[in-house]
């Protein structure tokens, strides 16, 4: 099978694509608007058990996802060619590579670039202000939540089959959408993953209120970043930044 | 304020340092605020975030999570695994504007009665001192409201 991109239902958007057939292969289509992360669909239940190979198209971002996966033991490289492509400018390029560790430079470079990347002015604005101004940003965006949950069935690392906001023996987070309940949601989302997020946007993209999802992950990739030096996704081995620890790891507010 | 503000406070503890810790204030006959409900856990590896959302969510002012030193887990290194979630959690709760101040951290062994008792009543002065969590509050009273159409 190759999982790629097939036009939408508007000019702009370009929807998954699942083909079986060579003669299938001129539905796909790859242009700049082809920005979905498309490896969360390798998890879908059953698509990876007959064990026959998958192509798919990726951007870094996807690669990253794959080693995450990989890692988190959801999925086996050796089943997975990568189809790897980068948008520069709304140019397409083509990568180099077709295994996950054929990226690995790649990736490395990627690292090497994301304090920078990383940055971004609303954030820093958010980290400027007060708890009760911070507070209240997050209350005015998350009241906005319908608790519709497209941000989790977008994200590639949402794979859970039972997540924790559909137990309710104890019920962890408020069920309804008024604000605490989102509060509650969105800040267990951000933290399942911190240290996993790959910043591809699928998220943003497909909450209907605009809340940005991404911001907050943004922040807690630099934390990660900063605390522990972990990149999210460097390798298909790279161990769970929050199911490993370093006998030094800084402590300074813990009395 | 007239009246002196109580806050209610919530700390999950390690059965194996805190908690015994806790115990040995008590049978040292050390007093500390009154304000402080201990919930006592096997470990500080089995503290989820989710308890301290779910003791905001009940109306906690302040939060103390506790356990064995680095070095003295019961378990070898549940609070290694423990430490580094906090340290991410925390950064999250600051970031969405739950002030670290009422959400703290310790490290008390069974032998610290003293720095137990201690740290209770000095946690319970500064969370008097902050005041309610009303922005808190204010979202739990949201969820009290009869629904309307
Ligand atoms: S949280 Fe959002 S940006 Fe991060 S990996 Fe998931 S969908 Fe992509
Ligand atoms: S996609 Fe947006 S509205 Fe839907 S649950 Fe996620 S944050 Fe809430």
């Amino acid at each position: 099978m190759v999982i790629g991109y097939k036009p939408g239902t508007t000019a702009d958007r370009r929807r998954p694509h699942f083909i079986r057939t060579p003669e299938e292969a001129d539905q796909l289509v790859l242009d700049s608007a082809c920005i979905t992360n498309l490896s969360g669909y390798l998890v879908s239940e059953g698509l990876l058990s007959d064990e026959k190979a998958v192509a798919i198209f990726l951007k870094p971002d996807g690669i990253r996802s794959i080693n995450i996966l990989a890692a988190e033991a959801q999925l086996n490289i050796d089943q997975i060619l990568i189809l790897g492509f980068d948008i520069n400018d709304n140019q397409v390029t083509a990568l180099e590579g077709e295994k996950v560790e054929e990226f690995a430079t790649l990736i490395e470079s990627i690292k090497e670039q994301a304090p920078d990347a990383l940055k971004n002015p609303l954030l820093e604005k958010i980290e400027g202000m007060t708890p009760k101004e911070r507070f209240t940003f997050w209350q005015k965006e998350f009241s906005r939540c319908i608790k519709c949950y497209a941000c989790r069935q977008a994200c590639p690392m949402c794979y859970c089959r039972r997540c924790i906001v559909d137990c309710n023996q104890p019920q962890w987070v408020n069920t309804s959408s008024h604000t605490l309940g989102n509060f509650e949601w969105n800040i267990v989302r951000a933290f399942h993953l911190s240290g996993r997020c790959v910043g591809c946007g699928n998220c943003d993209r497909a909450c209907p209120v605009n809340i940005p999802l991404r911001l907050i992950n943004a922040k807690m990739a630099q934390e990660v970043l900063g605390s522990f030096d972990h990149f999210a996704g460097m390798s298909h081995t790279q161990e769970p930044v929050l199911a490993s620890f370093k006998k030094d790891d800084s402590e300074t507010f813990i009395l | 304020m007239n009246e002196l503000f109580e806050p209610e406070i919530v700390a999950f503890v390690c059965t194996y340092c805190t908690y015994a810790g806790a115990d040995l204030a008590g049978t040292s006959r050390l007093k500390y605020a009154p304000n402080v409900r201990i919930v006592r856990l096997p470990c500080t590896g089995r503290i989820s975030p989710m308890f301290i959302l779910k003791a905001l969510q009940k109306g906690a002012d302040g939060i103390l999570i506790s356990g064995c030193h680095p070095g003295d887990c019961h378990f070898t290194h549940g609070n290694y695994h423990a430490r580094r979630r906090w340290m991410v959690f925390r950064a999250l709760l600051e970031f969405t504007g739950i002030p670290s101040e009422r959400v703290k951290y310790s490290w008390i062994s069974a032998a610290e009665g003293g720095k137990f008792a201690d740290l209770m009543n000095s946690i319970t002065e500064d969370i008097r001192k902050l005041g309610p969590f009303d922005q808190y509050k204010a979202l739990i009273k949201e969820t009290e409201a009869p629904a309307t159409f």
